[in-house]
């Protein structure tokens, strides 16, 4: 039997079949997307043929638009992942044929250069990196989105789009920001930075890693791909018994959510897995840095919500496909399930974007006052509070719909509740900042924006827990602005305070920081004038989701389109300096800021299997300022203190 | 002392590889336990709350007309493939554990009949469950009760689908030597999914069995498609020359 030397141990193999990397050598995202556009086309042809009835709907419309969808739709992920290669790993294992060394050495892309990042490649890394890129993409589509919705209600002179087309532009910016919040820090800080910072040399399951990646990149086409089939016009929530009479492209969103929450679940338990399994001999929990608390507390709290989201959209597309009566009152259906199933995971998620860009926040924040986390134990505090009432609030969506009135008040209480622990972190900011001196950088100019926003938000979403007070702002503008503080104003900013923090070590090149601050400040500037002004939009009583509205209204949206643009142009500027720092930025040192985590203790760019020797962790995370016990004149001095020569 | 069992990827014993691989099937557990607990709730739900009387399988409202008496009642679905399915998947558990047991020991062909025990009852117990749903007295269009039912026992098919896929490779690797009483980790972690299974199946079986007539005969009407207009009488409505005489008439 052959053996290899991994870490200067000889290790057994099994029997190498061909090339190290067997078929995954010839698969790629080329041809995941070739297997996908076909086996779409077969798929969607076969169920044509199957329903080529001629019968018609009400409106109608062919009969057989649903189902044939559906069936591109799997025919879609199905050849994706099988292009891809996400099903080779499975049918080896069942076929007995292990990797060997070498095997597991190609998939984590050693030597394949640039082209690891358009393969199933399972280093870390690499999988940050890509869902770094696809968090962007994604961005850049909601964004787009957003820019269009905000035409239409800036030009209010005129109609600018039919209105099911903006009802459609407004359901899918509005899942697709969402489905980006979700991924912009924990994707790459997750995925590149967690890992190392734990002192592990991979994610627990590598294939699982390149596998939920994957699932992301195969869900958004169906969403893009639905707003040619009438798209989303419900809003982000669907609710019922719109989401049973919307036209086929509610698939594409269907398909888009199930997808996607595979991806999720499967991330959280890799992620999950890593830090409780494989940090450093030493990391114990009370010297584990606070992004690590803070990526675990989001990966729980996805892992067990998300399910219920992704069986809401299963259910409504077995109500919608094969005649279920989930959610259709005639047959004994409930629509109220479909919303009790949908905020299930509807609120959790909020703290599943909110919880990682305040981590963020938390960890670069003692790197740029030079001083240890203030409260380092309240912060725990409050991430635990948060995860533990996170699954306690949902209802608080519902005080309006009808559904057990009575209920209100015990959910307006548990609402108010979680604004403690979020309070927690708040404090925990301020009381690091308190009296210090801070290094004047842009990541931590993030930390006053997210700050800043956070109170905003944080405040106003006092009032909307309130039940008298929701009866008055429900389904006005001033939620629409309420959100967006807590979920852009917060997870964006910190996600660009990240970007700012961890491009050395990602690119081993500096960031532009005076661009990317025009940038910044712009985005900032802009975000303060569009939702500042939906606040009083919404005080004043302007609904949402409304194409035309009350001439009284019309410089607050005018306002809001004009601030809509000036963040477009900022992220286009930040967007150039990233772009132009990656291709031609000044070279990074392993550590530019000299922090203490052990993600900066490695070169950059970092080896392929992070550290040739395991860490061991003898301090805590955040001791700037205090005298290192370790230093070498210390050391001197106690051996002479001791006599010892 | 035998030097362990060394993973040929990463170089760690394989010992270590397992912990973590049980851990990470724990939360994967705990997705599908939610996921399973979603349709529960579901069923649960509308069981509770029978909207407009139209848990209990029926013909269907061709017209959207609330009003159930003209639809047929239909059967509730049988209890006993529910208690056989569930049964058939402990019996496949126990096989596996008890030839993982004897791998322990060194019961290296113990292992590879229990393996392939188990995964013969499981075929079995699969085509019971498509037999179950394709003899339902009920289709997918007859109410509340009878779209919770088929969407659980549709999980129960998909989870044992996997468990089907999942002994494959156990028996082909306990064949191939790859299972072995140094290296026995993979089939205990197959062993914890089938545990998993027995609670998903049992969680479904006590639902069907004990939680059909709706604890609320008597739902207050939720509205939905009806056009009645609540503020005016109701007009008394004439008896189609083809209706059947009710009881107390004749």
């Amino acid at each position: 039997m052959s053996t290899a030397t991994i870490y200067q141990v000889e290790v057994p193999q099994p029997k190498q079949h061909g090339k190290p990397g067997g078929i995954m050598r010839h698969l790629n995202f080329f041809t995941g997307l070739a297997g996908g556009v076909i086996l779409a086309a077969v798929f969607g042809y076969l169920m044509n043929i199957q329903f080529a009835s001629g019968a018609q709907t009400a409106d109608f419309a062919s009969a057989s638009a649903g189902p044939t969808f559906w069936a591109i739709m799997v025919g879609w992920v199905v050849g994706f992942l099988g292009g891809m290669g996400a099903f080779v790993g499975p049918i080896r294992w069942m076929l007995g044929r292990d990797l060997t060394h070498d095997d597991a050495e190609f998939m984590a892309g050693k030597g394949q250069g640039k082209f690891r990042y358009w393969r199933f490649t399972t280093d870390h890394k690499v999988v940050g990196i890509q869902y770094l890129i696809m968090a962007m993409i994604i961005l850049g589509f909601g964004g787009l989105l957003a820019m269009l919705i905000r035409t239409e209600l800036g030009v209010t002179w005129a109609e600018v789009f039919n209105p099911d087309f903006y009802n459609s532009l407004v359901g899918t910016h509005g899942i697709a920001m969402i489905i980006a919040m979700i991924v912009v820090v924990s994707g790459p800080v997750g995925n590149f930075v967690v890992p190392i910072m734990c002192g592990a040399r991979d994610m627990a399951f590598p294939r699982l890693n390149a596998l939920s990646i994957w699932l992301l990149v195969c869900a958004v086409p169906p969403l893009i791909i639905s707003l040619l089939v009438g798209g989303v016009r419900d809003g982000w929530s669907v609710y019922q018994p719109l989401n049973a009479q919307a036209g086929p492209g509610m698939i594409g969103y269907q398909t888009t959510i199930i997808v996607f929450a595979v991806s999720t679940a499967i991330a959280s338990v890799n992620i999950m897995t890593t830090i409780l399994t494989m940090r450093a001999k030493g990391m114990t929990w009370s010297r584990t840095p606070i992004l690590i608390y803070g990526i675990f507390a989001a990966a729980a709290m996805g892992l067990y919500a998300f399910p219920f989201y992704q069986y809401s959209q299963i259910l409504s597309m077995t109500d919608r496909l094969i005649n279920t009566s989930f959610f259709n009152p005639v047959e004994g259906g409930s629509v109220w399930l479909y919303e009790n199933l949908f905020w299930l995971l509807g609120h959790p998620e909020v703290y599943v974007i909110l919880i990682p860009s305040t981590a963020v926040i938390l960890e670069l924040i003692p790197v740029f006052m030079r001083k240890p986390l203030f409260s380092y134990y309240i912060a725990i505090a409050g991430i635990v509070g948060v995860v533990g009432l996170s699954g306690l609030v949902w209802a608080h969506h519902m005080y309006m719909t009808g559904w057990a009135p009575q209920a209100g008040y015990p959910f307006m209480l548990s609402t108010e509740l979680i604004s403690i622990p979020v309070g927690f972190l708040v404090l925990v900011i301020i009381g690091t900042m308190w009296r210090g001196t801070f290094w004047s950088r842009l990541p931590m100019m993030a930390v006053f924006a997210v700050v800043f926003n956070k109170m905003i938000g944080g405040v106003t979403g006092i009032y909307l827990s309130d039940v008298p007070a929701d009866q008055y702002f429900h389904g006005n503008m001033f939620v629409t602005a309420h959100f967006h503080y807590m979920l852009m104003g917060v997870a964006l900013f910190g996600a660009m305070g990240g970007v700012a923090y961890y491009f050395p070590k990602w690119t081993g090149r500096y960031l532009d920081e005076r661009t990317a601050s025009i940038g910044f400040w712009l985005a900032f500037a802009g975000f303060q004038l569009t939702f500042g002004s939906m606040f009083v939009a919404g005080l004043q009583g302007q609904p949402r989701r409304v194409l035309q509205f009350d001439n009284m209204f019309n410089l607050s949206n005018w306002l809001s389109t004009i601030g809509a643009y000036t963040i477009g142009i900022a992220m286009l500027i930040f967007l150039a300096a990233i772009i132009t720092s990656w291709r031609s930025g000044a070279p990074a040192p392993g550590n530019p800021w000299h922090a203490q985590t052990l993600d900066w203790q490695t070169p950059t760019p970092v080896p392929l299997d992070n550290f040739p020797v395991l860490p061991v962790v003898k301090g805590l995370p955040y001791d700037y300022g205090v005298p290192d016990p370790l230093a070498p004149e210390k050391v001197e001095a106690e051996l002479q203190k001791a006599g010892t020569p | 002392m035998s030097s362990p069992v060394l993973s040929p990827t990463t170089g760690e014993p394989v010992s270590t590889v397992f912990r973590r691989n049980r851990l990470g099937l724990i939360f994967l557990i705990v997705a599908d336990f939610s996921g399973t607990m979603a349709l529960i709730i579901s069923y649960c739900y509308l069981w509770s709350l029978n909207v407009n009387n139209g848990w209990a399988p029926n013909t269907p409202s061709l017209d959207g007309n609330l009003d159930v008496k003209g639809r047929a009642p239909l059967p509730w679905a049988a209890d006993w493939p529910f208690w056989a399915i569930f049964l058939l998947t402990v019996i496949a558990t126990v096989v596996l554990w008890s030839g993982i047991r004897g791998l322990r020991k060194g019961h290296h062909a113990q292992m590879l009949t229990a393996a392939i025990g188990a995964l013969l009852i499981t075929i079995g117990t699969l085509a019971l469950q498509w037999w179950q749903m394709a003899t339902f007295p009920f289709g997918l269009e007859n109410g509340a009760y009878a779209s919770a039912v088929f969407l659980l026992t549709g999980s129960t098919f998909a989870n044992l689908l996997i468990s089907a896929f999942l002994l494959t490779g156990v028996v082909g690797r306990t064949r191939a030597g790859l299972i072995s009483t140094d290296n026995p980790w993979q089939a205990k972690l197959v062993g914890y999914w089938m545990i998993w299974i027995c609670g998903a199946i049992l969680l479904g079986a006590l639902c069907t069995t004990f939680l059909k007539e709706s604890s609320n005969p008597t739902p207050e009407n939720f509205g939905g498609f009806s056009l009645v207009n609540p503020d005016k009488p109701t007009p008394t409505p004439t008896p189609s020359p083809s209706a059947s005489p009710s009881p107390s008439a004749s």
